[in-house]
């Protein structure tokens, strides 16, 4: 970025007489809220006890943008990111992030069920979101089941939430016009995928209150303003925590699974104690104690023993089969190629 | 006579004059530089951190380094190939040498996400075609990429190559009003699922307009209340105006979200009432938006409404009364002609602030009223197109100044300012 050159000596000669004296603290961004405290709580503090390696924590909303201009001009502020699987796949291909060879350093057999390392980042967190409603609401068996009765205008009449944001939702289509979970990323991909996707969101789109933040999302059905959400779990778990509610998610119906990674940025002067953090996280006792207060289920197959029964029962567990993983090469690739294409399209469609 | 028609040496008076001619000169120099010393901060201020960045920003909307860079080669070869038509072996070898030097470089990662931007895929062409490079000595590189992926064999796909090869490209601008190239160079809308920003850019002047409207509509009769009333009173309003006017625009627009909302006070209260049996939908939606921007613009209508009425003496209307006009024509033939400039003046103000506002729409608004500063964002921040969001953002410039020109017209530029 040649905007920021004039001051580039001005920031260097900052952060040199600054770099010495904090080479022991970590600057970290993830996406803040509750997921950040639950993860000071549970894995920074502990981490910093063990190691004396102190740890600042900055938030962002994954604009790789952000980035890429520290990147650019060469100023790191931060050392290491929370990063969702697109953005670590594309920050790794356009060289923002240090390609770690992770499999050396952590054994990836737990990590498999979820896709395992990718080539920069580690994942440490699993964050399913699925069809919820509100128990009060629905009492005994009359709730809804799969996401065709979230399509099923005539049974429920009010509205519902969903996601402002394509990924995840064209999946949730698909899904509700009755592809198989695990078939979802290759129907998406395929051949008139989109399209199909897109005429079935058409069908309910007059009932729909979109949503941009998680805090929204729960907002939407605490108030009763819809009926039925597309929601994550974490945000359920701590709505429910903190509100006395009684909300539901209905794995079976189907859901979608972003998984988070840790990425080191390119250049970082911390790299080996990003990597000794990456790792500690990674590591099932933390994981366990992660999923625990935050309630996304742990990165970590190891860590699921580890888990109180009550806690495992939160958990989509049995469902595995019912669940799209935000990974693998077809679906990122996919993502990456028609991204932008798909959400002009998709800002469209809403407007229209 | 003035000092200058006066001829040059010849007479004594002539001299004296010439002398007092040049102190005078000497004396505006002087004053010039001073001036200019005392403004050199603010201007040096102005031109390093307002005119420079602007600058910038808005060459990125027109500039196509990153493929020339990327590809020298491949644009290198570029002249030869006819438009509409694939090109010959020549492209397709400087293709596949430039491909070879990116190969385990971010610059694939670079390459793909630009040309993706043209054509949806491209990116993973980039990127299969790397990992698969033929050999140097194949005989033709053409065979050997189409060998790879088809698509190499598709003049719309290839046609991006060519258009985008030189040093400034028209690709940004198109795509912020909705248009594209065919392989052939004849422009053509965008279909209609992809036609996106002549909408938005509709929405947002619509916006703007109702919004300054409104704040004209509430604003004029409070800002004439001021004007009139004893300085006691005209100071407490003036308070009740302020106070908002310095509360962050955050804080205002999340208290709308909070006053707004299903639950919230102003529908709990409507509900209490009887007015009304269920919640009225008032935020997440365009009343949301008007509201809360109407609120956060209000005091830019008022201030300078106020300031012109304060102005305007009693006795103008005192007149037209005693010459027998009646009240309503007072008004309409005196007052409002007189208030005019501060009108102009408020109306530009809120117009043109509305039209580039982001965080309230963002805030109470839903998908279908965000404007053009919501998609800047976007393409800024989470898609890092920023080209795209370069060129959004000029044509916002463009819109800005073409109000500005039209209001000018409207009701006389000398009118627009404040006195």
């Amino acid at each position: 970025m040649t905007l920021s050159r004039p001051i580039l000596p001005f920031v260097v000669a900052i952060s040199l007489a600054t770099g010495t004296a904090q080479s022991q603290t970590l600057t970290i961004v993830n996406q803040g809220g509750a997921p950040a405290d639950a993860q000071r709580q549970a894995v920074f503090e502990p981490f910093t006890k063990e190691t004396g390696i102190k740890i600042t924590v900055d938030t962002y909303n994954q604009e790789l943008a952000k980035i890429r201009a520290q990147i650019e001009t060469k100023n790191l502020i931060w050392d290491m990111a929370s990063l969702n699987p697109i953005n670590e796949r594309a920050g790794c291909e356009e060289g923002l992030l240090e390609k770690i060879d992770w499999k050396s350093l952590i054994d990836e057999k737990p990590f498999r069920a979820i896709g395992g390392f990718g080539e920069c980042g580690a994942p440490y967190l699993v964050s399913p979101g699925g069809l919820v409603y509100d128990a009060a609401k629905f009492p005994a068996d009359t709730g809804p089941k799969d996401w065709a009765d979230f399509w099923d205008t005539k049974k429920y009449s009010g509205k519902r939430g969903l996601l402002y944001q394509p990924d995840q939702v064209l999946e949730v289509a698909l899904m509700a016009d009755g592809v198989a979970p695990l078939d979802v990323p290759k129907v998406l991909a395929g051949p008139g995928g989109v399209d199909r996707a897109f005429r079935k969101l058409a069908e309910i789109k007059p009932f729909v209150k979109w949503w941009k933040s998680g805090d929204e999302s729960m907002q939407l059905i605490l108030t009763g303003e819809v009926d039925m959400v597309y929601a994550w779990q974490g945000r359920v778990n701590i709505a429910n925590r903190s509100n006395k509610r009684d909300l539901k998610i209905v794995w079976p119906a189907g859901y979608v699974s972003a998984l988070i990674y840790f990425g080191v940025m390119k250049g970082s002067p911390r790299k080996e104690e990003a990597i000794r953090l990456v790792k500690y996280q990674l590591a099932a006792e933390p994981q366990a104690r992660y999923a625990e207060l935050m309630g996304y289920p742990p990165a970590n197959a190891d860590a699921y023993p580890l888990l109180s029964p009550e806690k495992r029962a939160d958990l989509p567990g049995e469902y595995a089969s019912r669940g799209i993983m935000q990974a693998g090469s077809l679906y990122i690739n996919f993502w990456l190629d028609n991204g932008d294409s798909i959400r002009q399209r998709f800002a469209t469609f809403v407007a229209q | 006579m003035t000092i200058a028609d006066a001829a040059p040496g010849g007479t004594k008076g002539g001299i004296a004059r010439d002398a007092l001619k040049r102190a005078v000169e000497r004396s505006q120099r002087r004053q010039a530089v001073t001036m200019l010393v005392l403004m050199a901060p603010s201007i040096l201020f102005v031109a390093a951190l307002f005119v420079l960045p602007i600058a910038l920003f808005l060459f990125r909307s027109v500039d196509n380094g990153e493929i020339r860079h990327l590809l020298p080669q491949t644009v290198a070869a570029v002249p030869d190939w006819t438009a509409g038509e694939l090109p010959g072996e020549p492209v397709y070898a400087a293709l596949v040498e430039d491909l070879r030097t990116l190969k385990d470089t971010p610059g694939v990662g670079l390459l793909g996400r630009r040309l993706n931007y043209a054509v949806p895929g491209f990116r993973g062409l980039v990127t299969k075609t790397v990992r698969n490079l033929p050999a140097t000595e194949v005989p033709s590189k053409k065979d050997a990429l189409i060998a790879i992926d088809g698509k190499w064999a598709e003049p719309a796909i290839l046609a991006v190559l060519r258009q985008q090869s030189g040093r400034l490209t028209d690709f940004y601008l198109l795509t912020a009003l909705d248009l594209e190239r065919t392989p052939a160079d004849q422009l053509q809308r965008v279909s209609g699922e992809q036609a996106i920003f002549l909408d938005l850019y509709g929405r947002t002047l619509l916006i703007s307009l109702g919004v300054t409207l409104l704040c004209l509509v509430i604003g004029f009769p409070v800002a004439a209340v001021m004007a009139a009333a004893s300085p006691a009173v005209a100071n407490l309003l003036l308070i009740l105006v302020l106070v908002p006017f310095w509360t962050s625009l955050l804080v205002r627009s999340t208290a709308w979200v909070i006053l707004l909302q299903n639950e919230g006070l102003v529908n709990k209260s409507l509900m209490a009432l009887g007015l009304v049996d269920h919640p009225l939908p008032l935020v997440f939606n365009r009343t949301g938006v008007m509201v809360a921007m109407v609120h956060v613009l209000l005091p830019y209508m008022i201030l300078p409404l106020y300031s012109v009425m304060k102005g305007i003496s009693i006795n103008h209307l005192r007149a037209a009364a005693s010459l027998g006009a009646s009240p309503p024509r007072v008004f309409r033939t005196v007052y409002l002609p007189l208030t005019m400039p501060g009108v102009a003046a408020g109306c530009t103000l809120v117009f043109i602030l509305s039209v580039g506002f982001y965080v309230t729409p963002a805030l109470v608004g839903g998908p279908r009223d965000q404007m053009i500063g919501y998609f800047i964002a976007y393409f800024t921040n989470s898609a890092v197109n920023w080209g795209l969001a370069s060129a959004l953002g000029a044509l916002l410039l463009l819109l800005v100044a073409l109000s500005y020109l039209v209001l000018g017209r409207l009701v006389g530029f000398d009118r627009l300012r404040v006195r």
